[in-house]
């Protein structure tokens, strides 16, 4: 202990020492700048790598450049979405979480469209759950024992993957419809599997195109599916492919003649290089239709910009990846914290900045994209509460910056940040990363009023529960049972008598800062979580006609609420205050993801949307 | 609920201001520490029962454990009882699969709502507990001084949010209340029995596929609504552009068909459209091809306000169960509440009163009794009271057959199935007496019973047809191999030697054979061909029946019902059905039990003899096996208890049915309905009215409805226009695509005499209050998504679903969460600051004191 205080004043003193902690600091940041690039840019840098090789040996996938096509916008659930970004959505009900063959859902999308055929037997029908896996992958088997099924079915257990022929087999069928009949259990399942092979119908992937503005701007009118301006007279003749999808229709009359031959042309050459496997064709005609489709009405026409942020958006996984920069920046915090280790607490805070500077990037992103705030969905409320958490991570360091307790709560909140975001990375189908409109009931004020208190309340709950477990640990490893001798706010401000801080930065203070962190978490969540069911019950009363309904999510925030009054009343009564208070943490927090978690996906109510 | 300012430090005393011994914070007295309680010193026999309970109550930790009951009291009843079952294999707890889950207030002899459980008098007896609790320890040891006014902030606030509660929940209604748009009125003046006319008044609610019908034989008018635009645009007039709800209504009188378009709000507008000879335009404006708008004036046909005048408790929330009753002829309902009687599980008093599905867990026998008796003063029926003896949350009414014994009906029923190699299987009931259930698609499989063993000889044949020419003596003698329906070339066949006076002889073609065409009191058999004579081309239906036998002219089938006629008798032609379509035909009889399967898959017929349970091979790898026969086969209905694990989660009580029993010893089961619609013609689409009538003992006759306590809205309220706003492109079918749901109502106070007040507007999250209650927007009426067989296509927003309730006592509880949040930013961040002034001002004060 004494030694760190020594090294730490001596440090201070020295001027050459304090640049080389700055220039530690400093290296730091410049490694993560290069991790998040990186993170972010894989595309570019593998496509620098490929154009050196030789081109006619990659295959038709690697040689297209759909770049164009992935900033033209498409008209989907009454909103404007980038091609990328709608290919992707519309692919994840087909192949859930997985891509299909490292191909792009764009070309994916277009590929299935246009030669279905090579689809029939690959396994691109994504399945959910191992239980029905296994129940598929064994009617598979039950009449072949070729060693290639079975090693394709080991796949299939992995990763999900299964294809339609295998799937309409009639073993498999028989198997499917027992799942079907079983509602609570696997009849989702079965669903799912019915709505990827309705989506990857090529006739269905065909009407979906709505990617054609209307001549007249009119807004409560749709916009056109491809397929109806196809047949629009012009130099290229429809491909085949595409009559067999489409019928032959007489062109929209709102698009002026020229800009209907235009778009026609350019998909039906789009549509013939694709079958021919002529890359440089396919180029032309995706940039030529991406150049087409915003003349017909270049008012209405979603801003280039938007598209293209969209576009990056979702092809650099809605940067969830960016846990890992929050993990590193939680190591060395922890470090800096566990070993009163300057450089390593310097370093950390700086890798943090990073990585809250890539979240807010993401979330401001995602609310330009999306045109609102993002908390309406689960993806959004998770994203965005460990958003709060780190922003309000700051301001409480701002605060604490001359007391012991700095650093602590930049800890607590890239801990927290990073779970929330490897929920969101890793769970893509709980926690759907895809932009959709708002339920009417969303529609309010309170909405953002309500909600974002909540979720700061969480986040903030749950970075309670670190500082707990931390504690926690601190006294499993022989710490002394010390607590925060004015708890919250207070352990802040008080001083002893001679006026030095009550609280100290060494090893021997370390639960007493510990302690004093879970309070001052503790008390802002709970006038937070507070305030923020009341404002939710005045959302209720003019919403559901009733402030209080004793809906399972009301009730657990209520509980939450419950336990940390009983930690304020415990901690009046109890000699170990340092141990209750990081056990009720840490219970309150679980009953907080109680409520996230198990009350949302298991006993929904009327708050199933997050 | 904070940290009042109770703490002691270890080693201080209460006139210590000495900063060495106690930290400036610890201002409290001593005395208002736990372990010195005013009077705790002596022994509680000593202090008496008041002075006991006083110190039980000012205990911090009886609150402690109050707040911990009430904890684990909420959990099991909010999420039931939740626990990890990762038998599906993987770890992911965010995976619902992984979580199962029971809840406990739910379980039999609970059977509570989370209202209910809520509202129980264990939990207000703990809400209670609680409040004197605070009460009682915030007066007696949290003294009244700025440090401590955050915690008396927070626990004044909590005692008032207590006291609105009780207010609150102690007064809830809450319950739903659907609003029909129109009501379509039609006055007519209809011919009595005895010749005079009299003015009549029909009205129905406007709803896709409605029909009424009143009067019989050529007196009989009707009614169908034909098709409901809500945003039809109008062409004409001074509004030209704007949209109104549209209603178009088929009538039929005195001989006259046509369709009256009818629009809210511009009556000037009525028109009606008549059919036409006109293929390409079958029907047509009446004003372009008569010069009238109108084409019947002797009915007036207007929209009007469809008011309602109730609204239905919910019971999700507290259960509400109603019987309504009424003497036959009556049209209005009377309630009687069903106090007791369950919500989630299945009650029966015996395993015979339902069917379960194999492989369901057995239903318990466990009865209930409750009875139903007149409450209210009105009731027509005082002295009758029902009986509820039975309840199931979820079942579906299904009919089953059985063996009706020796003494039932000859009735042969069989259950048969039909497999292919392949291991396809399909399933049927065939039931021989019954021409429509008696084959099986599209009559390529058929069951009969045979009387006689000369009935089966007309399945050996195919279906053939005879030609006859009397003038030329020539008889042709046909089996119909082919029909025009399926091919349209198919080629004339010219009779060789018919040529008269040296024109093209006669000639046929079948154009189709139909088996079995329902008519009044049995089926027949005709061939559709279309013959060609010197006199021209006809059609002519050949019956089985010869005598019904006559021609058809093509343009609008008109002689297709009339007396038979024959557009050239120099023809005749007979029709002998065979087994007509059947490719199968499997035979009972004419010995009881007796089967054999008729197979016309080959070129000719073959009989084969089988058993019950033995599959016979028709051909192409196909096997025909009767499962089961019923000789005398009778069906039973009951409910069908729907395993648990297929129920809707959603569906609530949509499903349910009690068991009632008249006194008279008649027991059945009567479905759940939503709403108590007067009569048929009220009924809305999604909600049938079905009411079941009983005779009693005595001889009168009665109908029942089982649904949910209503309330009177004290306002009648009527639904002007529903609106759906949608994002960008419009409504797609899609829910993405909606952006809000407006109902504009209008409320007409002081009763039927009233006059309907101003619209008002009650969207999502836009709630409107009118005579103490509130209304809100619950549900709509969806269009839909595919056409159904039979029905009328709704373009949807025919009605709306408001919610209503009252809010009394909710400004109270606003005003408590208030101050407790007052409180806990006081408790938290005030009085810190308080105590930093005064550990300065100590210190400044020590200062002081070593200066001098």
């Amino acid at each position: 202990m004494s030694s760190t205080v020594h090294s730490n004043m001596s440090l201070s003193r020295m001027p050459r020492a304090a640049w080389v902690a700055r220039w530690c600091a400093l290296r730091g940041t410049v490694a993560m700048l290069a991790l998040a690039a990186l993170l972010f840019a894989p595309a570019t840098g593998a496509a620098a790598a490929a154009a050196a090789d030789d081109a006619e040996a990659r295959p038709f996938a690697a040689r297209v450049d759909l770049t164009p096509l992935a900033t033209v916008a498409v008209q989907s659930d009454g909103r404007l979405k980038s091609l990328s970004s709608f290919s992707s959505e519309t692919m994840a009900f087909v192949s859930g979480p997985r891509q299909v063959a490292g191909q792009s859902p764009l070309f994916t999308y277009l590929d299935m469209m246009f030669s279905p055929d090579a689809y029939r037997d690959k396994d691109v029908i994504f399945v959910k759950g191992a239980g029905p896996r296994a129940r598929i992958a064994d009617a598979v088997l039950a009449g072949n024992l070729l060693p290639a099924t079975g090693a394709r079915m080991e796949a299939f257990r992995k990763t999900g993957l299964i294809s339609e022929t295998l799937l309409s087999k009639p073993e498999v069928l028989a198997v499917l419809r027992e799942m079907q009949s079983d509602l609570l259990r696997t009849a989702k399942t079965v669903d799912a599997i019915e709505s990827a092979l309705n989506v990857k119908d090529p006739r269905f992937l065909l009407s979906r195109l709505r990617m054609v503005p209307r001549g007249d701007g009119d807004p409560k009118q749709p916009w056109h599916g491809i397929a109806e301006v196809m047949f629009a007279d012009g130099k290229e003749l429809v491909p085949g492919a595409m009559l067999l999808l489409a019928e032959k229709a007489e062109p929209p009359s709102d698009i002026p003649e020229p800009s209907r031959a235009a778009v026609a042309d350019a998909w039906k050459a789009l549509v013939n290089s694709w079958l021919k496997a002529d890359a440089a064709g396919v180029d032309a005609a995706a940039a030529a239709l991406a150049a087409e489709l915003p003349k017909i009405d270049p008012a209405g026409y979603p801003q280039r910009d938007r598209l293209a942020w969209e576009h990056w958006y979702f092809s650099n996984g809605h940067m969830t990846k960016t846990w890992l920069v929050y993990m590193a920046a939680s190591i060395l915090l922890l470090l800096g914290f566990v070993y009163r280790w300057p450089r390593a607490r310097t370093a950390g805070f700086a890798v943090f900045a990073i990585a809250v500077a890539l979240h807010t990037l993401a979330v401001m992103l995602r609310w330009y994209i999306a045109g609102r705030w993002p908390n309406s969905n689960m993806f959004e409320a998770v994203t965005t509460a460990a958003w709060f958490g780190a922003i309000g991570a700051i301001a409480i360091e701002w605060f604490v910056r001359r007391s012991a307790m700095y650093s602590m709560f930049a800890l607590g909140a890239a801990v927290s940040a990073m779970v929330a975001l490897m929920a969101a990375y890793f769970l893509p189908v709980q926690l759907n990363p895809s932009i959709n409109n708002m339920m009417p009931v969303l529609h309010d004020v309170w909405l953002y009023i309500h909600t974002n208190v909540i979720i700061f309340s969480y986040v903030l709950i749950f970075m309670a529960a670190v500082s707990g477990v931390l504690y926690a640990g601190h006294r499993m490893f022989g710490g002394a049972a010390s607590f925060a001798r004015v708890g919250g706010a207070g352990s802040l401000i008080v001083a002893g008598p001679d006026g030095e801080a009550r609280m100290t930065g060494t090893r021997a203070g370390l639960g007493e800062v510990l302690d004093g962190v879970t309070m001052v978490l503790m008390e802002l969540s709970f006038v937070l979580l507070w305030a923020g069911i009341v404002m939710g019950a005045i959302w209720a009363d003019h919403s559901w006609g009733r402030p209080w309904g004793w809906d399972p999510k009301e009730v657990f925030a209520l509980n939450t609420f419950i336990v940390f009054a009983l930690l304020v009343h415990v901690r009046l009564k109890v000699k170990d205050k340092g141990m209750w208070t990081a056990v009720l943490a840490v219970v309150g927090a679980a009953v907080m993801l109680f409520n996230w978690i198990v009350i949302n996906f298991v006993i929904t109510g009327l708050h199933s949307y997050a | 609920m904070t940290t009042p300012d109770t703490t002691p430090p270890a080693t201080t005393t209460p006139t210590s201001t000495t900063p060495t011994s106690t930290t400036p914070t610890s201002t409290t007295p001593n005395s208002t520490t736990p372990s010195s309680t005013p009077g705790s010193g002596a022994p509680w026999w000593r202090r008496g029962a008041a002075g006991w309970t006083l110190d039980l109550f000012s205990s911090v930790k009886l609150g402690i454990w109050l707040l911990a009951i009430l904890f684990v009291y909420s959990s099991i009843g909010s999420a039931g009882i939740v626990y990890p079952d990762f038998d599906a294999g993987t770890w992911n707890i965010l995976d619902p699969e992984n979580w199962a889950h029971d809840q406990l207030r739910q379980w039999r002899g609970l059977e509570m709502t989370e209202f209910e459980w809520f509202h129980w008098w264990p939990f207000d007896l703990m809400m209670i507990l609680i409040s004197v609790n605070i009460v009682v320890t915030t007066i007696r040891r949290i003294p009244f001084k700025p440090v401590n006014y955050g915690v008396w902030g927070i626990h004044a606030g909590i005692i008032v949010l207590v006291i609105g509660s009780f207010v609150y929940f102690g007064l809830k209604v809450e319950g739903d209340t659907p609003v029909a748009r129109r009501r379509v009125v039609a006055e007519f003046d209809a011919v009595q029995a005895d010749g005079s006319t009299k003015r009549e008044r029909v009205e129905f609610v406007a709803s896709p596929g409605q029909r009424v019908e009143v009067g019989e034989g050529a007196r009989r008018t009707m009614f169908e609504v034909r098709g409901v635009d809500p945003a039809w645009e109008l062409l004409t007039g001074d509004d030209k552009g704007k949209r109104t709800y549209s209603v178009t209504v088929a009538v039929e009188r005195e001989g006259k068909r046509y369709l009256r378009q009818v629009l809210a709000g511009y009556p000037q507008l009525t028109e009606d459209l008549i059919f036409t000879a006109d293929k390409t335009q079958p029907v047509k404006r009446s004003v372009k091809e008569t010069g009238k708008p109108i084409y019947d004036e002797g009915l007036a046909m207007s929209l009007a306000y469809d008011p309602q005048e109730w609204f239905y408790l919910r019971n999700d929330l507290a259960k509400s169960w109603a019987l309504y009753i009424r003497p036959k002829g009556a049209t209005e309902w009377t309630q009687r509440p069903i106090d007791g009687l369950p919500l989630y599980n299945d009650y029966v008093s015996s395993r015979d009163h339902v069917f379960q599905s194999g492989g369901d867990d057995m239903l318990p026998v466990d009865p209930i009794d409750i009875e139903v008796g007149a409450v209210a003063a009105d009731d027509p029926l005082k002295d009758v009271a029902f009986r509820v003896s039975g309840y199931l949350r979820y079942a579906i009414p299904r009919s089953r057959v059985a063996d009706g014994g020796s003494n039932a009906p000859f009735n042969p029923i069989a259950m048969v199935e039909v497999a292919s190699e392949r291991g396809q299987k399909a399933a049927y009931r065939l039931i021989a007496r019954d021409p429509q259930e008696s084959r099986a698609d599209e009559g390529l499989l058929r069951f009969v019973a045979l009387e006689n063993e000369q009935q089966l000889e007309r399945f050996r044949r195919q279906p053939s047809i005879v030609v006859r020419i009397p003038a030329k003596d020539i008889e042709v003698r046909e089996q119909i191999r082919e029909v025009a329906a399926a091919n349209p070339d198919a080629p004339f066949v010219e009779i060789k030697g018919s040529e008269v006076d040296g024109k093209a002889p006669y000639a046929y073609r079948v154009v189709n054979v139909q088996d079995a065409v329902p008519v009044a009191g049995g089926s027949v058999a005709l061939a559709i061909l279309e013959v060609r004579t010197p006199k021209g081309l006809f059609r002519r239906w050949v019956f089985d029946n010869p005598a019904l036998t006559r021609d058809v002219k093509e343009v609008d089938a008109s002689d297709a019902h009339g007396a038979p006629k024959l557009e050239d008798d120099s023809i005749d032609i007979t029709f002998d059905p065979g087994n007509g379509l059947a490719l199968v035909v499997i035979a009972h009889g004419p010995e009881e039990g007796r089967l054999r399967v008729v197979s016309a898959v080959g070129k000719d017929p073959v009989v084969t003899e089988v058993k019950e349970r033995e599959s016979a091979p028709i051909g192409g790898g196909v096997t025909v096996r009767v499962e089961q026969l019923f000789v005398r086969g009778v069906f039973e209905t009951k409910p069908l208890v729907v395993p648990r694990a297929q129920r809707q989660r959603d569906a609530m009580e949509t499903f349910a049915q009690m068991r009632v029993e008249v006194p008279g010893g008649e027991a059945f089961w009567m479905p759940f309905t939503r709403w108590v619609f007067d009569s048929e013609r009220d009924a809305l689409r999604r909600a049938p009215f079905e009411p079941r009538t009983v005779r009693l003992a005595d001889g009168r006759e009665v109908e029942l409805l089982f649904s949910r306590q209503r309330l009177p809205l004290r306002t009648d309220v009527a639904l002007d226009e529903f609106v759906l706003t949608s994002h960008m492109g419009g409504f797609t079918g899609e829910q993405g695509s909606i952006r809000d749901y407006k109902s504009r109502l209008r409320f007409r106070d002081g009763g039927e005499a009233g006059a309907w007040g101003d619209t008002v507007d009650v969207s999502v999250n836009n709630p409107v209050e009118h005579d103490g209650l509130w209304y809100f927007q619950a549900q709509w009426d969806p269009p839909d998504s595919r056409p159904r067989e039979g029905e009328v296509m709704s373009a949807g927003l025919n009605y709306t679903v408001l919610g209503v309730g009252n809010r009394e006592g909710v400004y109270t509880q606003l005003l408590g969460c208030c101050i407790a949040v007052a409180g806990m930013i006081y408790a938290f961040y005030v009085k810190p600051m308080i105590k930093r002034r005064r550990q300065a001002e100590v210190r400044a004060s020590l200062g002081r004191k070593v200066e001098s």
